[in-house]
């Protein structure tokens, strides 16, 4: 199976009313001692698509395996996707912008 | 009685009062320093740099690069090293056997007695010490910056720096800090080494490495300290700003976290090489002249991107004998959460792998900047409040370096004009 990146969204009480009013909040995971998070996917090309368009954005290679500090922006317009979608299979699309 | 710093070598400061260092200045010709070149000024004027009295000639240089020593065979890895090019000694009429002062901010810093003008192959420097000479190494970006010739002689500061707020405690030199030790009377004192605002899992690190360099101590009376010695220099976008670093460590003492019984927390100026293994062994070096007797190091120290082994500079450190560097390191493994466990565990001690809830620093800064406030078993809540009052205060609305921040900040320390 091809490895998978995730990229979490942290939900905060913003982010988790909408998934609420979208009726979807139970998609979020708990993590880090009950840190509520919904993850979305990147394969491999798709992870060095992002490091590339948004350079601020690090792989944690050695703790996470995961995309970390995407700007907030960004992240609202992947957490905006989701939510449109009603799905975290959301990857291709966002980056069919950049 | 005579503090003894790194190499068996007295600790002194290279200092001048102002009376004598205005007339040891007159007439000499100025040179202005950029910010990394005042960094090692002052750690050599005030002893974190013993013993180094100076910029390296071409011996200790060679000998730092091909056998991690200087010439006299004291352990040293990274070259502390003073860069011009050829038309500017030529313009400033530098010469071996002159001397000139050193100015930063338009005031006069410090007297350089000039020994030696040399030169060397930067690409050869950059394999010894970083063992690549990849463009795409930080360290290896700022060596192969270097202009193509290089002064060597001995250092005297004639202005001490102002430390501007909210700095000022945390600037303890290394005279002062084994004053400090003993005021307190630790007899272990272990560092932490740091860039980052710490979240439980940096605590854990320090709570751990307090235990093991506690060791065998009377528990009577408190004998063993945490310092916390945050690394102040050169910054990059998306780093925490350098105020809410320092004042979120001894957070966790004024919180209560540690108490002033075990925990202190002070700066060293240097811009970071990522030199992995010889960074972590230059560590140990300026931490022996701060006085300590312990240093953690953890998986990857000072490393970056895969250009180095995550336990490399564990296995070079303990090739050197002890009698060459005084000091013990403490081998940290990783904290994390297990939510089995319902706390902050070591990897070393929980067996519940399939559960752990492993986090970074990197993570945490994810998790900050979407806004969101983390639990208090992974982040304390009086440093997530303290990063967000920095942001504020200090950092433009935002606790990381961004442009902004870069153009704007308060520098850490400021020259004064001579006398002020």
């Amino acid at each position: 199976m091809a490895d998978k990146y995730p990229i979490n969204l942290w939900v905060n009480e913003e982010r988790y009313d909408k998934l609420q009013k979208a009726g979807l909040a139970d998609m979020c995971e708990e993590m880090l001692a009950g840190l509520k998070v919904i993850r979305v996917y990147a394969d491999d090309a798709q992870k060095d698509k992002i490091l590339k368009v948004f350079p601020t954005a690090k792989f944690d290679a050695s703790t996470t395996k995961s995309i970390e500090l995407l700007p907030r922006d960004v992240k609202d317009k992947i957490f905006d996707k989701v939510i449109e979608k009603q799905n975290i299979d959301i990857m291709n699309d966002f980056l069919g912008d950049y | 009685m005579a503090e003894i710093g790194h190499g068996g070598k007295k600790i002194v400061e290279r200092i001048l009062e102002p009376k004598e260092a205005a007339k040891k200045i007159k007439g000499l010709t100025e040179i202005p320093i950029r910010s990394q070149i005042a960094n090692e000024v002052i750690d050599l004027a005030y002893g974190w740099f013993t013993p180094l009295q100076g910029f390296m000639g071409k011996a200790d240089a060679d000998a730092v690069c091909r056998s991690t020593q200087l010439a006299d065979g004291t352990v040293w890895s990274i070259p502390i090293i003073f860069d011009m090019t050829e038309s500017e000694i030529s313009e400033y009429g530098i010469k071996e056997g002159g001397t000139v002062l050193l100015t930063y901010q338009d005031n006069p810093m410090a007297i350089f007695e000039i020994d030696e003008i040399w030169d060397y192959n930067m690409e050869d420097m950059c394999n010894c010490i970083y063992g690549t000479a990849e463009q795409k190494h930080p360290g290896v970006v700022r060596t192969c910056g270097y202009k193509e010739k290089f002064l060597g002689g001995k250092i005297t500061l004639v202005n001490r720096p102002t430390i501007n707020p909210p700095y000022g405690p945390y600037f303890i030199p290394p005279l002062e800090m084994r004053k400090k030790f003993k005021e307190k009377a630790w007899q272990a004192v272990v560092v932490h080494q740091t860039r980052n605002v710490p979240h439980t899992g940096h605590e854990w690190l320090m709570k751990g490495a307090w235990a093991q360099a506690y060791g065998g101590l009377p528990i009577k009376e408190p004998l063993c300290g945490v310092l916390v010695n945050a690394i102040i220099g050169a910054k990059r976008k998306g780093d925490y700003i350098d105020e809410a670093i320092i004042l979120c460590q001894d957070e966790l003492r004024k919180s209560g976290y540690f108490g002033d019984h075990n925990h202190l927390t002070s700066l060293t100026f240097w811009d970071m090489r990522y030199a992995g293994p010889k960074e972590a062994v230059f560590h140990a070096c300026i931490r022996v002249n701060l006085g300590l007797t312990h240093h953690m190091y953890g998986r990857d120290h000072a490393g970056v991107g895969d250009y180095y082994d995550p336990y490399e500079a564990h296995e070079l450190l303990q090739s050197i004998p002890r009698e060459k560097l005084n000091i013990t390191p403490v081998y940290s493994m990783n904290w994390l959460y297990c939510p089995h466990c319902g706390e902050i565990t070591s990897e070393g001690l929980c067996s519940h792998k399939k559960e752990w809830q492993k986090f970074s620093g990197t993570l945490i800064r994810s998790i900050v900047q979407d806004g969101v406030k983390p639990p208090r078993l992974i982040f304390r809540p009086e440093v997530f409040d303290l990063v967000m009052e920095c942001a504020e205060k200090y950092g433009f609305g935002s606790p990381f370096v961004t442009d902004e921040y870069l153009e704007n900040r308060t520098p850490v320390f400021s020259i004064p004009p001579l006398g002020a």
